[in-house]
């Protein structure tokens, strides 16, 4: 069976009969209508374009089939998140908000309503390397916090576990496992590439990309975090500069390891060792 | 409402007390046992359209024990002959002042509502009292009648409501009054609010926040000290420090993300509102009239209160400091009762919003520290 996941439009359904699909749309029912009961065991997940749209038609179907809401304007979409709420007794529902001012805002309340979120990010100017900071901090500190916010929370599990996954593969960007299907039928990596020219065969761009970051022997060939990275934050712009996302990983990476050394001073029977 | 819904039914709005703080206007009306079956026939009809395998009725007042035991068992009948019909599962809980409590009632206490009860007093009562008599008299019943029913095997469980005398008098007193005197080992303490018809007590309503937070502070001590270990449970505190604990988000209405999401009340007139305060007393919040409707699902969905209320929470995320609080998540604003009955505006969050914070860090700091015994979730009022 072919191992890429399509996110396509749910109009073109019927030609990746077979497959494994993200079905997307910005009207719910255009979803439910387009999918047989038997079609839903090939559906990786429901991503509703616009949380503006009517959910009602997700309310009672597809029991457990994971639902994606995509948030568009993050002022007018914030106050809309509590409509979705519902979803979840039917859905394990995310929320993916882009990373733009403002957005930790949308953040918070979608994890106050046990939303999993993702952040859509692509090269973060300062002030929102703050606020992408902040989001950190609230995601490994804060009580409250019980819900995943990526990439964040792939990526801790990553340094936590020595696990050699990469942002393009967290963020549902990676070739080998996720295409993406333009409305013109154009196959790409996601959504923010819709417009680009990846220049040659899709399912190696990622590899192609970051070999030539390395060959320009730049930033990413003495970084430390490339493993994780492979020059995620050099698309589009590769002069973009990576000391603020670098801190970000670095912050992940030091709870990981402080999570680790918490759970190795405990013996097995659940007690705190004492030297 | 999930796989799961929950219907607030009040049968009668007759009641043997006359409490200085009811918010409800009382009425002689009553829900015959056809209304009953009309009605719970139209719930089933919700609970189809909407896929929900599950019901909970809360029974309250009025005083439901102002009706016979008799109705009761027969309405139970009717309620079980139609669930089963639907294939649908109904659970039953009863609140009751227990003022009219005897032998009697025992029967269906045990069949329809296994043994269980939800009761009210406060200490010292300064507001209950009988219809023909005063505070006093009122004590003397219910302590009585809450002992007899504890004798026969009723779990008793009690909502206290503070007063400024509370507060004075302090935590030590209020909490020996019901643990070690009464041997209540399961009581809630609710805010106080001025709903309903304004009179002299409801002006002193919303309570001091700060005394208040001095008292929860003050009771939470005392209850992991003397109370924790040996079962007793005490909302909001318990599932506060559960919730810090374990992460379960099962708290009371005031604290859901929208109440509007998990139940509606109905009264004996019919009337759809969102729980017992509105649908008594401010008709112009009312949903509709379930038996003047078709479908429950339409008088619901179509209903411009309903939609109202839902629209809250959202808007206080813009209008108030809510998506400040480290505690949106399990507070969204409060209870929208409250709010209106001090605000006269839907729209503002809780006036008790500094005193759920301080409870919120109180727990949290709780759990943080973990006295022994904590780990568990034994004592700590899961259910």
């Amino acid at each position: 069976m072919d191992p890429v996941v399509y996110n396509i439009p749910a109009s073109m359904i019927g030609a990746y009969r077979g497959r494994t699909v993200i079905v997307r749309s910005h009207d719910p029912a255009e979803v439910v209508g387009a999918l047989s009961a038997e079609e839903l065991t090939s559906v990786a997940y429901v991503q509703v374009l616009s949380v503006r749209s009517e959910l009602e038609p997700l309310m009672h179907w597809g029991q457990g089939i994971p639902v994606d809401l995509v948030v568009q304007d993050r002022k007018v979409d914030l106050p809309l998140l509590y409509q979705c709420a519902p979803l979840l007794d039917r859905h394990a529902v995310r929320v993916t908000i882009p990373v733009v001012p403002g957005f930790s805002k949308v953040v918070k309340l979608a994890v106050a309503l046990n939303f999993a979120v993702k952040l859509e990010v692509s090269q973060p100017a300062p002030p929102l390397l703050d606020e992408l900071s902040q989001v950190a901090h609230s995601y490994l500190h804060q009580a409250t916090v019980a819900q995943p916010i990526e990439y964040f929370h792939s990526l801790f599990l990553a340094f936590y576990r020595g696990d050699p996954v990469t942002l393009w593969s967290i963020q549902e960007e990676d070739p080998l496992h996720v295409r993406y299907l333009t409305d013109e039928g154009k196959e790409t990596l996601s959504r923010r590439f819709a417009e680009s020219d990846l220049k040659g065969d899709v399912t190696t761009f990622v590899t192609r990309f970051t070999e030539s970051l390395l060959a320009e022997k730049a930033e990413c060939s003495s970084c430390e975090v490339l493993a994780h990275c492979s020059g995620y934050f050099k698309w589009p712009n590769r002069e973009y500069r990576c000391d603020g996302v670098k801190t970000l990983f670095r912050t992940l990476k030091s709870a990981a390891e402080e999570l680790r050394g918490d759970l190795a001073a405990f013996t097995s029977d659940g007690q705190e060792e004492r030297s | 409402m999930g796989d799961h819904f929950s219907l607030i039914l009040l049968p009668t709005l007759a009641c043997n007390a006359e409490c200085d703080y009811c918010f409800e206007t009382r009425t002689d009306c009553r829900l015959s046992l056809d209304q009953i079956s009309e009605l719970v026939r139209k719930v089933m009809d919700h609970l189809d359209r909407n896929r929900i395998t599950s019901f909970s009725i809360y029974w309250q007042g009025g005083e439901v024990m102002t009706l016979p035991p008799r109705w009761f068992e027969e309405s139970f009948e009717i309620i079980q002959k139609i669930a089963d019909e639907n294939n649908k599962e109904v659970s039953h809980f009863l609140q009751s002042n227990m003022i009219a409590y005897g032998t009697q009632w025992n029967r269906v206490l045990a069949e329809m509502f296994r043994n269980s009860v939800g009761t009210s007093m406060d200490f010292p009562n300064l507001h209950r009292k009988l219809k023909s008599g005063g505070t006093s008299e009122y004590d003397r019943v219910w302590t009585r009648n809450i002992r007899e029913a504890r004798d026969a095997g009723i779990e008793v469980g009690v909502i206290a409501i503070p007063n400024e005398q509370t507060l004075d008098w302090g935590v030590e007193r209020f909490y020996s009054h019901f643990v070690d005197d009464l041997g209540i080992r399961d009581f809630q303490i609710n805010t106080p609010f001025p709903g309903g018809s304004l009179n002299a007590v409801k002006k002193g309503f919303p309570l001091d926040p700060h005394r208040l937070t001095r008292f929860f502070a003050d009771l939470a001590t005392i209850w992991f000290e003397r109370g924790f270990e040996k079962g007793v449970t005490i909302g909001p505190l318990s599932k506060l420090v559960d919730y810090f604990l374990h992460g379960n988000k099962d708290f009371a209405c005031i604290w859901r993300n929208n109440c509007v999401n998990d139940f509606v009340c109905i009264d004996p007139g019919g009337h759809v509102a969102q729980c017992d305060c509105w649908v008594t007393s401010y008709p112009e919040w009312r949903f509709g009239n379930v038996f003047a409707a078709d479908s429950l699902t339409d008088l619901l969905r179509k209903s411009p209160a309903r939609r109202s209320l839902q629209s809250r929470p959202g808007v206080l995320v813009q209008r108030e400091d809510c998506l400040e609080c480290d505690y949106l998540g399990i507070c969204h604003g409060g209870c929208p009762v409250r709010a209106f009955t001090v605000h006269a505006d839907v729209f503002r969050k809780d006036p008790y919003c500094e005193l759920y914070r301080n409870l919120f860090q109180t727990a949290r700091e709780m759990a943080v520290e973990r006295p022994p015994g904590l780990d568990s979730t034994e004592g700590i009022g899961v259910h």
